[in-house]
């Protein structure tokens, strides 16, 4: 943008210090020079300063006072001067769940296309007997986990694998029953 | 008062059963094994003739006061005529009242379910402090549960929101310090933000990383490389975690849950998978660029969460129709979230999505909404203390003569909306039927790429499509210094308003490049929408009519400056002020389109207005969207979502549409001319035979009468709760064998030897809603749209004559407005 160029302006303030603030106050105005030549240029202010000193005469003025020495009443009506605040931590901790979220889906999706069939083909004698259980439970309509128990008398820690692995089961079946309707037989959600 | 009916109610099931019995066995004496086939009217009339007149008349009292007691509802005392038999009883038999996958719930039956258990309820609250806390419980249940519906809304979609800003600007650079921030988080607190676009030294674009220039032909091409080959990670990763993980999260989830809301069970749709699924991939399909918006999810998104706190209140996770109520809620807070509109959202939720919607549910919803945009705007996603990136604030006064180009663009709306729908129809059909719904994630892929090649070179497609809609509804003030603003004004004259002015040449290309982009965004979302991926289109249709509006905004601007002393600009514009905005342009144009993609108008204006935050744009807002739907009715009968929801053949009885057609209610209903009726019988049918007729038969639910001679109605019975139970007597119950007289009936048979009788009284409805042959079809699809019925049975001269369902009379209304009643593909 041809008019759109920045001036740097060198403040020593905390604002370089504290990259990252939780609230700002961001006024834009025109170039100072504008109360002498016709142009318009803008200029980017930001401030951290309380909401009610976000204003034109505490953020701009200190700034450039000596530039437009005489003319702050001409100057000042025409910036936009807007108090906005953030929590950053709130971002912070947001992003990061976000990227384990996904890590960890990519990670169980990986699993379930790669490892998951070579595992399962390796306890093919177990799964047989696993889903003999299962039409057993879902024909008597039981409970499942009442039928779990008793057909497997081992440890707690193994009747735990157990269900959670009855319970993924389950869950594939759901999963692959929802690919059917949609990508295959087309019933759903086109 | 509800003393007196249940007094009434005893005697009579008192006195009843005597008489009833005496009737019986008149029958039961005479021919009990000829079954007689009901299918024409000449037989119903033969059968009626054999009836003696008295058996007739006892009959009739008879069956007037069932009807009455059930609809009392009150009756359990004494006779222990229950219709659910909620006291406890029913807990025996597990899974009664649920439905199974794909079936259309009976609002009636469950909402009589909540009736008695709340009776129930108040009446244990007398017994002991602990029944006062549960009934305590159970009336503020529902409050709490929409509270946390509320909050957790909230939370979730500031977390999509705050993920899906920082995943959109990864495709541009990375804050190296603090790689959690999106660009415009990064360069917050620096003074040397460039104006064209928003980049300063903290944040480092991808050439830089490589350190490369930040201007220049290499790093513009590699920064088109990062552009591409992010949009496609990010799209390749929606569509596979969608196909992996939970299907049901594709699409935007409106017409389902408009299904679902109608009273249609679709198991897992809004289940703890999809939940995440879906808020994971629309975070990843709003950051690969695509043509799509947050919104419409959103709102799936809501109900599944609505979906799962139900559970933790058994009132309404255990009650299908209840927890409808729960979900109307939700979908509310839904769009409250999305456009931090609450008021809009409730009424969204009224006019577009639900289908039952009593005071309680509106007051809930307000609630629920306001929760959840008060969560949502204390996360402040966007730090700019609003919860949407496109909320502008207008005070700017309109000319009255402005109407005209406002009903312009409301035309103009309803005409892209109209193409749109009726192109993305047809490439929804063409993906149903050809190879490529083979290739769902590669169709996501492909179009992902070639979005985001087609996209980049367009700085306003570029960008997100949120931002893109900002702009477009901005006023050009002091800040605002994009190509779009480049009029020939000066800011030197410090005491006057902007005053109006020429277009500069910034100003007659942004025209062009917009009008590239919303033919790019029009094709682009016709291609999008209805793929296999989480996708929205609230957002696309916003920013197809920002774009139109502030297109013709700017030309009406133009006219008002080259002639400001036309007529019709009443000399307002004379003075030099800038009297016309185009930003308000762009917004009533958004509102066109997407009221005529839509077909909503009043949660629309309201929606538009709260985004803008000024009462005054209600009239040109109004106007816009009433234009809009009439021409787009008039072009095309539905909105997108009922096309989807004809698409896809659900069952949604919509109640808007007007049944015009005089057939009666003998014409549609099961079964037709030559075919029996399978019922059962009250008290004369073993276990075998009904199982043989559940092998049989595949109908989801029997009449019950009292024998097959008379066909006097007794009740009826779904398919899932006689499997159910035969299947829990089998377990529990000894001596019940195939040899078992199955009873509907209190008092069992004077019998002597023989297996025990299995009584399934409690599993009966008694009080079905019945209807004559000679109804009018108009009222008998009123009665199941205001009603919410499943099925209905048809009575002639008091004796059964046959069933219409729910899906009967979808298939009538198709095969009435000559389309295929095939596509009724759910029961």
């Amino acid at each position: 943008m041809k008019f759109a160029y920045i001036l740097v302006l060198v403040f020593v303030c905390e604002v370089q210090a504290q990259s990252y603030e939780d609230v700002r106050c961001k006024c834009v105005c025109p170039n100072p020079s504008v109360v002498n030549v016709t142009q318009s240029n803008r200029k980017l202010y930001i401030d951290n300063v309380p909401p009610n000193k976000c204003t034109c005469d505490n953020v701009i003025l200190p700034q450039v006072g000596d530039e437009i020495k005489g003319k702050e009443q001409e100057f000042c009506p025409r910036c936009e001067c807007k108090y906005e605040s953030r929590n950053t931590s709130i971002i912070k901790y947001v992003v990061i769940i976000v990227i384990w979220i996904i890590s960890l889906l990519v990670i169980y999706m990986l699993f379930l296309i790669c490892l998951d069939p070579l595992l399962n083909k390796r306890m093919k004698g177990n799964y047989q007997e696993h889903t003999n259980e299962e039409e057993e439970a879902s024909g008597s309509s039981s409970t499942g986990a009442a039928a779990g128990t008793s057909s497997h008398p081992m440890g707690v820690r193994a009747n735990v694998l157990n269900r959670v692995g009855h319970q993924q089961d389950k869950w594939k079946r759901q999963v692959r029953e929802q690919r059917r309707n949609i990508y295959d037989r087309h019933t759903m959600l086109n | 008062m509800e003393k007196d009916p249940l007094r009434g109610n005893a005697t009579i099931s008192m006195s009843y059963p005597a008489s009833y019995q005496a009737v019986d066995d008149q029958v039961a004496n005479g021919e009990q094994f000829r079954t007689v086939s009901v299918s024409s009217d000449d037989d119903m009339i033969d059968i009626t003739t054999t009836g003696t007149v008295t058996e007739r008349s006892i009959h009739q009292d008879e069956v007037s006061a069932w009807h009455f007691m059930a609809i009392k509802y009150s009756g359990h005392s004494g006779g222990g005529v229950t219709i659910q038999g909620m006291q406890g009883e029913s807990d025996e038999i597990p899974g009664i009242g649920q439905y199974d996958d794909f079936h259309t719930i009976d609002w009636q039956r469950d909402i009589a379910r909540d009736r008695m258990r709340h009776r129930y309820i108040i009446k244990k609250k007398q017994d002991s402090i602990w029944d006062l806390i549960k009934g305590a419980h159970d009336a503020w249940s529902g409050w709490v549960c929409v509270l946390l519906v509320g909050v957790s809304t909230g939370v979730v979609a500031g977390v999509i929101d705050i993920g899906a800003s920082w995943m959109s600007d990864l495709k541009y650079g990375i804050c190296p310090q603090a790689f959690w921030l999106n660009r415009e988080q990064c360069c917050w607190s620096s003074n040397e933000t460039t104006f064209d676009n928003g980049n300063c030294s903290q944040w480092w674009t991808w050439p830089e990383v490589f350190n490369q220039s930040r201007e220049g032909v290499g790093p513009y091409i590699i920064s088109y490389l990062f552009y591409i080959v992010w949009a496609l990670i990010f799209a390749a990763l929606a569509a596979s975690l969608v196909r992996m993980f939970a299907p049901y999260a594709c699409g935007s989830g409106i017409p389902e849950i408009k299904t679902i809301l109608s009273g249609f069970i679709i198991r897992g749709y809004l289940g703890k998978w999809t939940l995440i699924i879906k808020s994971v991939g629309i975070m990843l399909a709003v950051s690969a660029g695509l043509s799509l918006g947050k919104e419409g999810p959103m709102v799936h998104i809501a109900c599944c969460i609505g979906n799962i706190f139900s559970y933790l209140f058994p009132k309404y996770g255990r009650n299908e129709a209840k927890k409808r109520e729960i979900l109307s809620a939700a979908a509310a807070a839904g769009v409250s979230v999305a456009f931090g509109a609450p008021i809009g959202g409730v009424l969204f939720s009224l006019e577009e999505v639900s289908y039952y919607f009593p005071l309680k549910t509106l007051w809930r919803s307000f609630f629920c909404a306001l929760v959840a945009a008060f969560i949502l705007r204390s996360i402040n996603p966007f730090g700019n203390e609003h919860s949407v990136l496109f909320y502008v604030e207008y005070n700017k006064p309109w000319i009255f003569f402005e109407l005209v180009p406002f009903i312009g663009l409301g035309i103009i709306g309803g005409i892209i909306a109209t193409l749109f729908i009726k192109a993305n129809l047809y490439w929804c059909r063409y993906r149903k039927t050809s190879k490529l719904g083979q290739y769902p994630v590669t169709e996501v892929l492909v179009v992902a790429v070639v979005t985001a090649v087609i996209a980049y070179p367009n700085p306003y497609t570029r960008m997100n499509t949120s931002q893109l809609i900002y702009l477009l509804f901005n006023q050009c003030g002091i800040s605002n210094s994009d190509n779009l603003c480049d009029y020939n004004r000066n800011f030197t004259n410090v005491n006057s308003a902007i005053e109006i002015a020429a277009a500069g040449p910034g100003v007659i290309k942004a025209v062009w490049l917009l009008v590239l982009a919303l033919i790019f965004k029009l094709v682009a979302t016709i291609f999008t929408f209805g793929f296999k991926a989480p996708c929205g289109l609230f957002i696309p249709s916003l920013c197809l009519g920002a774009i139109m509006g502030r297109i013709v905004g700017i030309g009406v601007e133009q006219l008002a400056y080259h002639y400001p002393h036309i007529w019709v600009f009443s000399g307002e514009c004379s003075t030099g002020d800038d009297c016309i905005t185009p930003g308000l342009y762009a917004m009533v144009g958004a509102a066109a389109v997407l009221g005529g993609v839509t077909r909503m108008t009043v949660s629309l204006v309201v929606i538009m207005f709260e985004l803008t935050g000024g009462v005054r744009y209600i009239v040109p807002l109004m106007a816009a969207a009433m234009a809009s739907k009439w021409v787009g009715d008039a072009l095309g009968r539905q909105g997108v979502y009922d096309a989807h929801i004809e698409l896809n053949g659900y069952p949604f009885l919509d109640s808007k549409e007007e049944f015009a057609h005089t057939s009666l209610a003998a014409d549609v209903m099961q079964p037709k001319r030559n075919e029996t009726l399978s019922v059962l019988t009250q008290d004369s049918m073993t276990v075998e035979d009904v199982e043989n007729i559940l092998k049989e038969t595949e109908h989801n639910g029997f009449p019950v009468v009292v024998s097959r001679e008379s066909q006097y109605l007794v009740g009826f019975v779904l398919r899932r709760d006689l499997n159910l139970a035969i299947a829990n007597a089998r377990r529990t119950m000894d001596g019940i064998c195939g040899q078992s007289l199955v009873l509907f009936t209190n008092t069992s048979p004077l019998q002597t030897s023989g297996p025990p009788p299995l009584k399934l009284k409690k599993i009966l409805d008694m009080a079905p809603i019945t209807i004559t042959d000679q109804t009018p079809m108009e009222t008998v699809v009123d009665m199941f749209r205001k009603l919410g019925l499943r099925q209905t049975l048809v009575t002639h001269n008091g004796r059964l004559l046959g069933v219409i369902t729910k899906k009967d009379v979808l298939r009538h209304v198709k095969q009435m407005d000559n389309e295929d009643p095939n596509s009724i593909q759910f029961n």
